[in-house]
């Protein structure tokens, strides 16, 4: 590892507090756990001229009813996400998800917005400093070509959180605080599928909390393919919501990380309305091969990835549909 | 090597490094002689030791005194102190090495490495010291892992299961520079012997230069992609013949011991009939094999390693290791030791074995190790050979100690040396009832003489280091070979691909278990390390570009992946070995490797041949297989 650029460290004790320097200070970023950030910062990619701790504003550490939706705080950790005993009531999957990140040291410090925010990744970036100097850089950090898709315009580095999905399917809203208040949004339109730019935050905004509506009789789940079942990012991930209505589908959300620049929900309208069978797990297969667009973005092939995405999927709603 | 390859080094204008090729007995005649006969090849991927502690070094240049201490991260002071002496043309009087008591090696640390050099040529440029510390990509590019490997084996075997004949071709690509080159891949065919009666063996293979960091020795250095493509292909054979693969090892079995291989080796010692009894039967293997549930299966891999390699790298005459113990005033004993520490036990098992030999209390043993200001030079911890050969020197130089205070108590006692018998710490003529405390023997053995310093050494008797008309049998040549026998237990996923190792039953022949804590430490390492390569672990390169070079992408398994693996501790009491011990943490490394594939064989009915069995690999093979149904 190497040394960290020097930057300022600010360590506000409210939002608006934390706005504001945001506001104030140009280049600055915001750390949390620090799990994503500081790991690429000791590898040259940025030098913010300060950071911004928000781990001492106890608001985003909260998790609170509020009507029949929770509130979740951006600050709450991983590992007290995964034993929330009113998320593993009412949102299992959410602690499945956060279970199935990183390792117990990673989830004891990671945060829920950090998960969420983590930047996009790619075998031609996530290098050292020399490395990828000696690579011509990239689109992503001081270079001008993507080596992923070489006559690309845009970068096409790989998200791979593994909370986004399923916040996606349960039809979550993001709670964004900036110098003009707070807007909500929902979890789909977070994001945006490039891997340079992938959240929709205006500068200055902050990601604060999320929202969850009721449970409302889904049943979800999420299933992430990796060589190890720790440490490792997702290299394909599924997040199924589904409501079964006698032998048809009722409501079916599906969205998928770790293969495309942002994480993506999948369409399944067609698919309401039918049985689960071998016809409609091919319709939504092939709805899966639409939208995925796996690329050499990690050491293990893209075939792999697109396979393990597809029959994820329907082990993954074979289950629910029995539940 | 091949045609229109660019050359590396001038002087080996096709990139072959080392060729070796050797036929020991009629190969040809054996194969006729077999009912069956098959051939196949499997792809070994590039592995690193992934040592968690990166190379590190404090390089410190006295400039009054023209002196370098090095304080390093090395399985070898020794020879580094000779390299550093050699690049920066100091005397080797004026450089001093010690090995702190810091871990990671399994190969890595063997050879003086380009850190050492860089650190001690900057320290004395700057008249100070430097610490260099390479993180963690500048330590896979350091390298001297095992080589990507391509083995070839073709063997024969009568209907019920004897071998006839292997031939076996072994291509490495072994990087840019030699490091251990020509050892390893001479290692590829000197352990085909030594572990089953086998009439007739050829072995050609090649190790070749690539644009990649230099690989090295790797625990199990050389032997393990051979026997692992071996044992693999005895489990495909055994299943074809519808024999068990237990049965197909017993009858291979070498029949008498002492056995002299026909690559000069002398087997003193073989637990590899035992091992294989306590493995099938703590496996529930008779009952369970061909029984198990849809997605599950058990298989059998056995491998073996040498005690010490009996031929040093630097080869000078000397003993193969020495021993000095100090005794002083304060009735403590300083045990010192040139072997390096590296988390493996060697200063604990020094200490056991001049505590055991003296039958002194533990609390009077002090190690001082690895520093070649203060302790005799020892050629370093690598190829299993400290405890083989440092604890026979301990026990000699303990046994000196005990002789010199004998006589002490013997003078004090006014009787012969050959009556005063020794009960712990208790020096008594025999029959009498008082006897002497080993403090006043210790006071009696200073007079006159003072501080008391002995020595003990160990050589090889010649007879062990291999046969002059054998070319290349230095390699391979040593006192005694560990065995051992593993059956794992694997489930694979379909639906991902995943191979999962949920059990292995391990049985190990050990010689003595000098420390069985330790040995059942090194034991599940060593397996665990096999399970790492058979599993996972892998470099990748594009282009030339390293593209693993973090914890992240060289995926060295979890937690979630470690089976619990159940050690069964073989003893056969090696003839040589101090207190008959032998090698107890390389010999179990290769055999994880058959034994997972045999075992997804059984859960899913296929048969990989390139390693790591990755979920990509695997889900390929599965989508094959339905092909072919379909």
């Amino acid at each position: 590892m190497n040394l960290l650029p020097d930057f300022r460290f600010h360590r506000p004790a409210s939002l608006e507090e934390a706005v504001r320097l945001k506001a104030a200070t140009a280049g600055t970023r915001f750390v949390a756990g620090g799990t994503d950030l500081l790991v690429n910062l000791r590898r040259g990619l940025g030098e913010p001229s300060g950071l911004i701790d928000l781990t001492a504003i106890t608001e985003l550490s909260a998790v609170r009813r509020d009507g029949g939706s929770l509130w979740l705080g951006a600050g709450v950790t991983l590992a007290d996400l995964a034993r929330h005993p009113e998320i593993l009531s009412d949102y299992p999957a959410l602690a499945e998800a956060a279970l199935a990140v990183a390792g117990p040291t990673h989830r004891a410090a990671a945060t829920l917005g950090g998960n969420l925010c983590q930047d996009t990744r790619c075998i031609f970036f996530n290098q050292s400093e020399w490395w990828r100097e000696a690579n011509g850089y990239c689109l992503k950090h001081r270079g001008d070509k993507c080596h992923v898709v070489p006559k690309s315009d845009r970068c096409y580095a790989t998200y791979h959180g593994d909370i986004a999905p399923v916040l996606m399917v349960l039809n979550a809203l993001a709670v964004v605080a900036g110098p003009d208040g707070v807007r909500h949004i929902e979890m789909t339109a977070f994001f945006n599928e490039d891997g340079s730019a992938h959240l929709n935050l205006a500068a200055g905004e902050v990601l604060a909390a999320v929202v969850l509506p009721a449970p409302g009789g889904w049943h979800a789940g999420y299933a992430k393919a990796r060589v190890r079942d720790a440490i490792d990012f997702p290299l394909a991930g599924v997040a199924v919501a589904l409501k079964r209505h006698g032998g048809v589908i009722g409501a079916l959300n599906v969205a998928i990380t770790g293969t495309n620049s942002a994480p993506l929900a999948v369409s399944t309208g067609d698919l309401i309305g039918r049985p689960w069978d071998g016809d409609t797990a091919a319709a939504l297969a092939k709805s899966l091969r639409a939208k995925a667009n796996v690329l050499r973005t990690t050491v293990m092939g893209s075939v792999y990835r697109r396979r393990a995405m597809q029959a994820m999927t329907r082990r993954l709603i074979d289950t629910l549909w029995d539940r | 090597m091949a045609p229109g390859a660019e050359t590396i080094h001038a002087e080996k204008p096709n990139n072959i490094l080392r060729e070796v090729h050797n036929e020991f007995g009629d190969t040809e005649a054996g194969f006729a002689a077999a009912d069956l006969v098959r051939e196949k090849t499997w792809h070994f991927a590039e592995v690193n030791h992934a040592h968690i502690e990166p190379n590190a070094t404090l390089a410190e240049y006295d400039p009054e005194r023209g002196r370098l201490t090095l304080h390093t991260t090395t399985q070898v002071p020794y020879y580094v102190l000779l390299h550093v002496a050699k690049c920066l043309e100091m005397p080797q009087s004026h450089i001093r090495v010690t090995k702190p008591f810091v871990g990671g090696g399994f190969g890595a640390r063997t050879e003086c490495l380009h850190f050492e050099i860089i650190a001690a040529l900057l320290a004395r440029k700057a008249r100070g010291n430097v610490r260099l510390l390479q993180t963690r990509e500048e330590t896979f590019l350091a390298h001297r892992g095992r080589p990507e490997t391509d083995v070839t084996v073709k063997l024969g075997m009568t209907s019920d299961g004897k071998l006839t004949a292997c031939h076996l071709r072994a291509t490495q690509r072994g990087g840019a520079y030699a490091s251990y080159g020509i050892i390893t891949i001479l290692y590829t065919g000197a352990l085909l012997h030594g572990i089953y009666d086998l009439p007739a063996i050829k072995h050609d293979a090649w190790r070749v230069y690539t644009n990649t960091p230099p690989c090295g020795a790797q625990r199990g250095h050389g032997t393990v992609d051979p026997r692992a493509a071996f044992e693999a292909l005895m489990n495909e054979m055994a299943a074809e013949l519808g024999l068990d693969p237990f049965a197909v090892r017993r009858i291979n079995l070498l029949r008498t011991i002492p056995h002299v291989t026909a690559y000069a080796q002398r087997v003193m010692s073989y637990g590899l009939p035992e091992c294989l009894d306590k493995v099938m039967q703590a496996s529930g293997w008779a009952e369970r094999r061909g029984n198990m549930p849809n997605g599950r299966g058990l298989g059998l891999g056995c491998s073996h390693f040498v005690s010490g390699t009996t031929t040093p790298s630097h080869w000078t005459g000397e003993p193969h290791a020495t021993v000095n113990l100090r005794l002083d005033f304060d009735g403590a004993i300083t045990v010192l030791t040139g072997a390096a520490d590296i988390g493996q036990g060697s200063s604990t098992m020094a200490a056991q074995m001049v505590a055991e030999t003296l039958g002194v209390d533990w609390d009077r043993i002090r190690v001082i190790a690895a520093d070649s200001a203060l302790t005799p030079k020892d050629n370093g911890s690598y190829s299993s050979r400290v405890t083989f050969m440092v604890g026979n020197a301990a026990i000699e130089a303990a046994a000196e100690l005990k002789r010199i205070l004998i006589a002490a108590a013997a003078k004090k006692l006014e009787a012969r040396p050959g009556d005063v018998e020794c009960e712990g710490e208790i020096y008594r003529v025999a029959g009498q009832d008082r006897g002497l405390p080993f403090t006043e023997v210790v006071k009696a053995a200073l007079i006159d003489s003072g501080p008391i310093t002995v020595k003990g050494t160990f050589t090889s008797p010649s007879e062990f280091m291999g046969d002059k008309k054998v070319r290349g049998s230095a390699i391979g040549a040593t006192m005694g070979f560990c065995y051992a026998a593993q059956v794992v237990e694997c489930s694979v996923d379909e639906v991902t691909g995943k191979v999962t190792a949920h059990k292995v039953w391990v049985a190990v022949d050990v010689g003595r278990a000098l420390n069985p804590l330790a040995v059942e430490g090194q034991i599940q390492g060593g397996v665990w390390m096999g399970m790492g390569q058979a599993m996972s672990e892998q470099t990748h390169f594009d282009q030339a570009r390293m593209m693993h070079a973090n914890l992240l992408d060289y995926r060295v398994p979890t937690m979630m992946e470690s089976p619990d693996i159940e050690v069964f501790i073989v003893e056969s009491i090696d003839p040589n070995g101090p207190f008959g011990a032998k090698e107890a943490s390389e010999g179990m490394l290769a055999g994880f490797l058959p034994a997972v594939m045999d075992a997804v064989h059984e859960a899913v009915g296929i048969r990989p041949d390139t390693l790591p069995l990755t979920p990509d690999r695997i889900a390929a093979l599965l989508d094959a297989r339905e092909g072919t149904r379909s």
